[in-house]
């Protein structure tokens, strides 16, 4: 592997240091992406900073009034396994337990994850349905950019070259909601995804409001698509479930890829979302009023 | 061979090694401890296809620091080959396939060896390149323009203005008039993507030469074919290059030819130091052997009462730039390509093609995997057309004891029927599609499959057993533990025939100057053959220990035995322990030593194919799928595969085989297609070669043993590993077909593909 | 870079300088020579190299070595008892858990990761905690019930 400085870091004001001194720096979460970017030689930077260390960027909390907050080096395998996430937040839950492998999650940070910004990040899918917010740091302050925002297309985010991630915020959930995170892949354990989506609604007396549509491997980046979402708002009709169906596929932009074609993604997208939206309609309409 | 049921043999028994690679002491490729003085080798791999080339600043690359020997093809121009010299050790003016070894050298330390070879400039001069075997018959380019210089081609039916490598032909009757007159024809084709073997262990290898010997330690399956193949790319006597055998982590027929071995041993001689290679993913991926594809044209026929009648078949392999390895797999699937059915009237025609491909080498049973792909899955559309149930269709038409089926065989006893029965019962079988969700459907199907044990001409295999105060009983042997449980084997049946405690027994690594170096030794259906030399060994020893106490005693030999480790007269009631006779030596304060050698090999060594032909190895699997009809995707939700051992020796370990064979089976219908772009391999990591993980086990997997002794079989028994595989991927095929109405003729079977022929079904195409 | 680093490995302190380059991998078998842990695939896809990284399971090759850095390290050759199999190791045996073998450090420690966290995890558990351990030879529905097994013997 090309050789470079590896260098922990414990406070914000060090990363800023840092960070400061340009290119050739890059941070470091778990590693999976970057140091895999450095042995193919696609990446040769100076200085690997580990974030890891950082006591706050280690940080959980969770308040019934002001939600989950997550510090970006929190582990994948947090997600899997941490008590206030699996009865919060269940379809993060249940998301991250389909995720990669027990290795690849205890290794793998929140803050990697979301500045991998792949387009078949499955991360993505549930915390865009919470609508999570990323807090964004750098020397000149602290910005909150939404999740749906952040990713730019094509692997590229937001974030600044001077820039880290250093919490989500998921907003507390409202109660009565269901969610359900749906994938096709060639291997079943998640290698060579084909297409996936994750749906969520909640329940207000008889309506079923607040869609959220999150969908993977259909376009440059993970998406929401808001107007499938209005078009569900309400109590969904057979109709209103083709035209969000519908105004979905008018929204994304799927590649071909090896092992799929893009008009087979489009397919595999179309059934696995149908599916979900059926799921979530039926699992909310059984709740008691 | 009576099949008597012994007290060790047919009970549980474990891997005797298993311990140490449970602990982490066993000892793979890149495990070895750094010998003292040891060199790095790596290797400079072309990356074209076809091309002329020329390295350049090699000089700069043999003086760069750390750099103690480089080779290049200019400086060691020679060929490979067991039997047919097809593949140059060093590329030497044109390269045929990316992957082709160009330089290799040795230095100080693995950097400094990257170092040196990233100083040689190579300039290609691109020539047009062949991938697809229908062009390449076409001949408007020749990957062997010089074929019949080389060392073995003349005892091959090949062409090479036509890349046509070798053809093998079978024919019986008249299948043209029977075709004619046949109530029913099917014709189609069938086609499979290249694989990789993928262990997990990549190659791997010390070298040092001591004096005028060549020492490797090698992770192979085949150590005496290896040295042969070295010996001559060389020009050494055998003598002067010993392989001992060393744990191997995986090799399913890819560690069985000599890829980086040879330029490991070349470069060893150059220097007087040991030199390790060890080959990162990539490098296995890119840069040792692929399975090839195959392309089968089938015509079937069968008559108005479901009985076949004739059978046209054309089997073509993509062999890529060489045919050698390969050679041996034409000869089983001519031998296995009507199916283990009857068919009075039959063409066959093997051929292998070269491309510009990686060499082809076999992989655990695939080709018979991809022949039954092909002929299983005809027999379930010609068993619908002429109204019969795949089963009995399939019964009807089987092959059974006693049916001659080559002027030199006939068949024996077979438990063909039993596997039908047994995985069909397994899986709880029911002929019909079932919907069992809102848009999924699910079938069921099952294959058979037979697989032929064949000798290969001028091979043997050696025991050989010492019973001493010191190791009390070790024992040599010429082939490999590749994980199938060979030294379980062995143990068990040593145990078993000298009636002493497992314990005492230890096999030794395989040394092939443990030998005379004047043979071959099989490297595969070990059981086989090992069996029946290791049987004439331990009769051999006993017969000396117990004429050795006869004397002592002075009591006649037939009044002696060994009975669990001891030596027992019945007549006198004497009794005393085989171990302290052994550990008390000879009286004279000389050793007591026993030692004895067994040998096997075909009896009709070098004859006509059919007469090396010893047995086949009958299969059978049943298979059920779920298949989402708006998407294609699929589930396997059960998998049974049985296989007639003959006789189970060691019944866990035969399961055990039967289910990993399965999951490869599954792995190798569903996952794996090794992807080239011009030639260039892209599947070069598990991220773009996927293998099966947990995630994609069926729910239920049945592994089925069946038992219909062998009469000339150690204690009735047959191998298992190879034949475990056969025909899932038929199984798989013939439950989507069940399940869909939809046939996929093209592996892998993916769940686009399957959508793809379910829209061409909806449009009214053909399926 | 060097860095001075110590930690505990297989319940013994270590101490040692490496690079910042290197792997935990590369320390484990070319620094300290154990070797049980494997080098299958260096991309973090074949958990042939897992070990415990302070009690829960990673690949080494895709850990930096100065990550270990007052960590607390298990690998295979730490899991027997002195002279005592380990459970899972007896039971690998009994069941036939292993084939070529080369995978088979990787699952144990896959496997003593699980029973950390779970003491009688049922079939999809274990599934679901060896999907990042490749087999080749496919020995998973054994490898599956030598883990059963053996957590079941434990209690
Ligand atoms: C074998 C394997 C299997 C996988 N399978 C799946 C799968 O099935 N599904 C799936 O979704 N993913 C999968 N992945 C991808 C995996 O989710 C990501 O590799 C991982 O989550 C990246 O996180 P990390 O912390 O390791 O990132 P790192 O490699 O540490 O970092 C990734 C990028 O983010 C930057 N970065 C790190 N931390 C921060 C921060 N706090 N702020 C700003 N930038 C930062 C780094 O500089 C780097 O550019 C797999 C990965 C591997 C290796």
């Amino acid at each position: 592997m090309h050789t470079f400085d590896y260098i922990r870091l414990h406070s914000l004001e060090e990363v800023a240091q840092h960070l400061a001194q340009g290119p050739g720096v890059r941070l470091m979460g778990g590693g999976n992406v970057l140091l895999l970017a450095i042995r193919r030689g696609e990446e040769a930077p100076q200085k690997v900073l580990d974030v890891k260390t950082i006591p706050e960027l280690r940080d959980v909390r969770y308040h019934h009034n002001q939600g989950l907050k997550l510090g970006a080096a929190v582990p994948l395998q947090h997600l899997a396994t941490g008590l206030e996430v699996r009865r919060h937040y269940p379809l993060l839950y249940q998301t991250a337990q389909k995720l990669a492998s027990p290795q690849v999650r205890n290794r793998a940070t929140i803050g990697g994850t979301l500045a991998w910004a792949s387009p078949v990040s499955e991360l993505a899918a549930p915390m865009l349905c919470y609508d999570t917010v990323c807090y964004l740091w750098s020397p000149r302050g602290r910005r909150d950019v939404p999740l749906h925002a952040f990713y730019l297309g094509d692997f590229r985010t937001v974030l600044m070259e001077d820039e880290l991630i250093t919490h989500v915020h998921l907003p507390p959930p409202p109660q009565r909601s269901h969610g359900v995170y749906l994938r096709q892949t060639v291997r079943h354990d998640g290698r060579r995804m084909i297409a996936a989506t994750a749906v969520w609604a909640m329940r207000k007396q008889q309506n079923l409001t607040r869609w959220r549509i999150a969908v993977l491997g259909v376009d440059d980046r993970p998406k929401r698509i808001p107007e499938a979402e209005a078009a569900l708002e309400g109590n969904p009709h057979p109709e209103d479930i083709q035209r969000a169906l519908e105004i979905v596929q008018a929204h994304i932009h799927p590649q071909d890829v090896i092992y799929a074609r893009a008009d087979y993604r489009r397919v595999v997208l179309n059934a696995l979302l149908q599916q979900g939206i059926h799921q979530v309609i039926h699992q909310l309409q059984s709740m008691r009023s | 061979m009576i099949s008597r049921k012994p007290h060790i043999i047919g009970k549980p028994f474990p891997l005797i090694e298993a311990q140490r690679k449970l602990t982490g002491r066993s000892c793979y490729a890149g495990d070895e401890k750094p010998r003292s003085g040891q060199l790095y080798a790596r290797i400079l791999f072309s990356e074209r296809p076809h091309a002329r080339f020329q390295l350049h600043h090699v000089e700069a690359a043999r003086s760069a620091p750390g750099v103690a020997a480089l080779l290049t093809g200019q400086d060691l121009a020679t060929r490979l080959g067991a039997q047919v010299e097809d593949r140059e050790l060093l590329a030497t003016a044109e390269v045929l396939y990316v992957g082709q070894p160009l330089a290799v050298v040795a230095a100080e330390t693995p950097e400094a060896a990257e170092a040196a070879l990233a100083r040689i400039q190579v300039t290609y001069e691109d020539l047009p390149a062949v991938f697809d075997i229908e062009e390449a018959l076409q001949g408007r380019v020749q990957v062997h323009p010089h074929w019949a210089t080389y060392r073995g081609t003349d005892a091959l039916q090949g062409d090479p203005r036509r890349n046509l490598a070798h053809t093998l032909r079978f024919r019986r009757g008249e299948p043209e008039d029977a075709m004619a007159r046949a109530h029913v024809v099917v014709e189609h084709a069938y086609t499979t993507a290249p694989l990789h073997h993928a262990p997990l262990e990549t190659h791997g290898a010390v070298a040092h030469r001591r004096g005028d010997q060549i020492v490797m330690w090698v992770h192979t399956q085949a150590p005496f074919l290896q040295r042969a193949v070295i010996a001559r790319a060389l020009k050494l006597p055998l003598n002067q290059v010993r392989l001992i055998g060393q744990c191997v982590g995986g090799s399913f027929g890819g560690k069985v030819h000599v890829s980086i071995e040879g330029l490991l041993a070349a470069i060893a001689r150059e220097v007087d130091r040991p030199v390790r290679l060890h080959l990162t993913r990539e490098e296995e991926f890119s840069a040792t052997f692929i399975t090839p594809a195959m392309r089968a044209r089938i015509r079937m026929a069968a008559d108005a009462q479901g009985r076949l009648v004739a059978l046209q078949a054309v089997y073509d392999w993509n062999v890529g730039a060489s045919v050698d390895l390969f050679l041996h797999q034409l000869e089983s699937v001519l031998l296995a390509g009507t199916g283990p059915y009857v068919i009075p009237n039959v063409s066959i025609e093997v051929n292998a093609i070269y491309t510009h491909l990686p060499p082809a080498a076999p992989m655990r049973g695939l080709s018979l995997a991809h022949v039954h792909w092909a002929v299983e899955q005809h027999m379930d559309e010609l068993a619908e057309r002429v109204g019969m149930s795949p089963v009995d269709f399939r019964l009807w038409n089987l092959v059974k004891g006693g049916d001659k089926l080559f002027p030199h065989f006939v068949m024996h006893a077979t438990g063909l029927e039993s596997c039908a029965w047994e995985t069909t019962k397994a899986i709880d079988w029911h002929p019909e599609a079932i919907p069992t969700g809102p848009n999924a459907m699910t079938g069921q199907g099952m294959a058979l499959g037979w697989s032929p044990i064949l000798i290969m001409p001028g091979c043997k295999n050696r025991v050989t057993i010492q019973c001493d105060g010191e190791d009390l009983c070790t024992v040599i042997v010429d082939g490999m533990d590749v994980g199938q449980g060979y030294y379980a084997f062995i143990t068990q049946l040593i145990a078993f025939e000298l009636n002493i405690p497992v314990e005492w027994i230890s096999v030794l690594p395989t040394d092939t100057d443990a030998y005379e170096p004047e043979w071959q030794a099989v490297y595969q259906n070990l059981l086989w053959s090992t069996g029946r030399a290791l049987l004439r060994a331990t009769q051999e020893l006993k017969r000396q220990v117990l004429s050795y106490v006869s004397e002592m005693w002075e009591e006649p030999v037939t009044n002696l035995d060994i009975v669990e480790g001891d030596i027992i007269s019945y007549a006198t009631r004497r009794r005393m322990s085989f171990r302290e006779l052994l550990e008390r030596g000879s009286g004279q304060g000389a050793p007591l030593v026993f030692r004895a050698t067994g040998e096997y090999a075909a009896s009709t060594d070098g004859g006509a194919l059919d007469q090396r032909l010893q047995a086949f190895a009958a299969t059978g699997y049943a298979a059920e799928v779920t298949v989402n009809m708006k998407t294609g995707h699929f589930v396997i939700t059960q998998l049974a595969g049985a296989v007639d051992v003959g006789h189970a020796l060691n019944p866990e370990g035969v399961r055990a085989q039967l289910k990993g064979g399965l999951v490869q089976g599954i792995s190798t219908t569903v996952l794996e297609k090794m992807e080239f772009e011009d030639g260039r391999p892209i599947s070069t990591d598990f991220m773009h070669y996927p293998i099966a993980t947990t995630a994609d086990l069926p729910r239920k997997l049945y592994p089925v043993v069946v038992e219909v002794p062998q009469s000339t079989g150690p204690y009735g028994a047959r191998d298992v590993s190879n034949h475990v595989i056969i025909g899932a991927a038929a199984a798989i095929g013939n439950a989507i077909y069940r399940a869909t109405g939809v046939r996929i003729r093209d592996l892998p079977i993916t769940a686009q593909k399957v959508y793809d022929a379910l829209q061409r079904a909806e449009k009214g195409q053909a399926p | 870079m060097k860095h001075a680093i110590s930690f505990i490995l297989n319940q013994e302190e270590i101490q040692l300088t490496v690079d910042s380059h290197r792997t935990l991998l590369d320390v484990l078998r070319d620094d300290l020579g154990l070797t049980g842990a494997k080098q299958g695939c260096d991309t973090g896809e074949c958990g042939a190299c897992s070990v415990l990284l302070n009690g829960v399971v990673v690949n080494a090759c895709m850990v930096l070595a100065p990550e270990a850095d007052g960590a607390e390290i298990l690998t295979v050759e730490g899991l027997a008892d002195e002279e005592e199999l380990h459970p899972l190791q007896r039971s690998f045996i009994d069941h036939h858990g292993v084939q070529c073998g080369y995978c088979a450090p990787g699952m144990l420690i896959a496997a003593k990761a699980l029973l950390n966290r779970t003491s009688r995890p049922h079939e999809e558990e274990i599934r679901e905690a060896l999907v990042g351990n490749l087999c080749r030879c496919g020995a998973y529905p054994d490898i599956i019930k030598s883990i059963q097994v053996a957590s079941r013997a434990r209690r």
